[in-house]
């Protein structure tokens, strides 16, 4: 997710706030709105993102960096060795940092792959298998969590 | 401002470009809650000429204060609609662009009201497609036919030379890969590897097209005018052209048969099987369809609407729209990145 919990939150109340709350015509729905309103600013510090899901996420993404650089090995060592390098440099703490620097990570693996020799395409071609399999496992799991759309009565409005 | 200090507006600005109107009032003004990217004003014109009075429909498009496309400028996509409103494309006639502030606060076009309605691009609740059966049937074709009437806009016509036209070649294709990198980059936001890697397999398999023509750039489901009736459903206008630009046909057929907007169904733009609608725009534009093409993109199409969420996210971030549905595109992106998983054969069912 793009767009951290709190900066979440808070848009949303300032939306209710500045463009919901103007439009209402009775009583009752403001003292509703304010209500939600009160909900959501009273949420915002309490939500955290699981970290049990970040350190799975981190772990299998790690673990595709390593199998990258194995299949390397034999045939572009440098290869390798920079990925490994990268892995090396990564911080260790807090979860959330790790996994956020294991996306450009992945990119920069991807375009190390890009420069390979002919002679390393069929290393290029295992290793960026590993790579993909994890990032076609990741959206999957990024998906497994969503709610079910609501965009056709965003449309009718 | 108000809805009535806008209906004020545009009554100045109407009556100045209507001199010979000895009296006009708008009507009906409604905002419209559809579009994702320009503002959209619906309303009447009641008017008095030549001892006659007449009511007219009319649309305007305002550029937005934050939105999906930024930056924006309308009057290329004005300069296309003005120049097609004599051609038999069912595209609006647009007589009046407006740039200067003072008017309505930021530029805006006005277009006639078509006859029709947008289809909602979605499921409808019990899950099936947003047409019938009969709906899809009559439909379906006069899309594919449209979209080639549509590329065959002659480009010779001075009114349409103001648009870059690339090179034949790969050219078309990578300045498209090019305009959407761009964009994911200026959303400074953190690049999602599945993107990332479909940008650079894109660059990397540019296709090369002898063939330059004028691209809508947003044809599908949720941009066409549709009149039912009769369990049929007739196209009756082409919306949406902010992303009007000389390119590759095939762009226009793979954003229209992508995943994006197939509503619930297999079909592309919830109308017909990708395969038909492709042999359909075929035999009428007199164009093959290389199936290979086409694929990269739809690909390209899954890429471009995420740099589109991404800019829409950045926006709500920056706290420049107060619009809730820049921020839920943070909850539809993952779905089109497993989408371009899908196309690029690491998932199943693309």
């Amino acid at each position: 997710m793009l767009i951290p919990p709190e900066e979440l939150l808070d848009g949303a109340v300032a939306t209710l706030l500045e463009a919901v709350l103007p439009a209402l015509g009775t009583r009752f729905a403001r003292s509703q709105l304010y209500a939600v309103v009160d909900v959501l600013r009273n949420l915002r510090d309490r939500v955290e993102p699981r970290c049990a899901g970040l350190a799975a996420e981190a772990a299998s993404a790690e673990a595709a960096l390593r199998r990258a650089a194995e299949a390397l090995r034999p045939t572009a060592p440098a290869a390798a060795e920079s990925l490994s390098r990268a892995l090396d440099a990564l911080p260790t703490a807090p979860i959330a940092a790790r996994l956020e620097a294991l996306g450009p990570a992945l990119v920069a693996a991807f375009e190390t792959l890009e420069s390979l020799p002919p002679a390393a395409a069929e290393a290029a071609v295992l290793a960026r298998s590993a790579l993909a399999g994890h990032l076609a496992a990741q959206a999957l799991r990024d998906l497994a969590p969503l709610k079910p759309s609501l965009l056709a009565e965003i449309s009718r409005g | 401002m108000t809805d009535d200090e806008l209906r004020q507006r545009l009554e100045r600005f109407l009556a100045s470009r209507l001199p010979e109107a000895e009296s006009l009032a708008v009507t009906r003004l409604e905002r419209s809650t559809e579009g994702f990217s320009q503002e959209t004003f619906s309303f009447e014109v009641e008017l008095a000429r030549g001892g006659r009075r007449e009511t007219r429909g009319y649309v305007a498009k305002r550029e937005p204060e934050a939105g999906l496309l930024e930056p924006y400028d309308l009057e290329p996509e004005f300069r296309v609609l003005h120049a097609l409103s004599d051609d038999p494309l069912p595209s609006p006639p647009t007589p009046w662009f407006e740039r200067d502030p003072a008017v309505l606060a930021r530029p805006f076009y006005v277009m006639e009201r078509l006859p029709g309605e947008v289809p909602i691009p979605a499921a409808r609740p019990d899950g099936s497609g947003p047409f019938d059966e009969g709906e899809r049937r009559s439909l379906g074709p006069e899309v594919a036919r449209a979209l080639a009437r549509l590329h065959a806009v002659s480009l010779a016509r001075p009114d349409l030379g103001f648009l870059e036209r690339p090179e034949p070649g790969r050219a078309a294709a990578l300045r498209e890969v090019a305009r959407w990198s761009e964009r994911v980059a200026r959303s400074r936001l953190p690049v999602p590897p599945v993107l990332a890697e479909a940008l650079a397999w894109l660059r990397r398999h540019a296709p090369a097209t002898d063939e330059i023509t004028l691209v809508h750039g947003d044809y599908r489901l949720g941009n066409f005018l549709v009149i039912r009736e009769g369990g049929e459903a007739h196209l009756s206008g082409i919306l949406d052209w902010e992303m009007v630009h000389l390119g590759d046909p095939l762009e226009d057929v793979g954003w229209c048969t992508s995943l994006l907007w197939r509503a619930g169904t297999p079909y592309a733009s919830a109308l017909l099987p990708t395969e038909e609608f492709a042999k359909l725009y075929s035999e009428a534009s007199g164009r093959s369809v290389d199936p290979e093409r086409l694929r990269y993109y739809e690909l390209l199409a899954v890429v471009k609407m995420a740099a589109i969420m991404l800019t829409g996210i950045r926006a709500f971030r920056d706290g420049r729209t107060r619009d809730l549905r820049m921020a839920i595109f943070d909850h539809q992106l993952p779905f089109l990145l497993a989408g371009v998983a899908a196309l690029r054969g690491w998932l199943p069912g693309a």
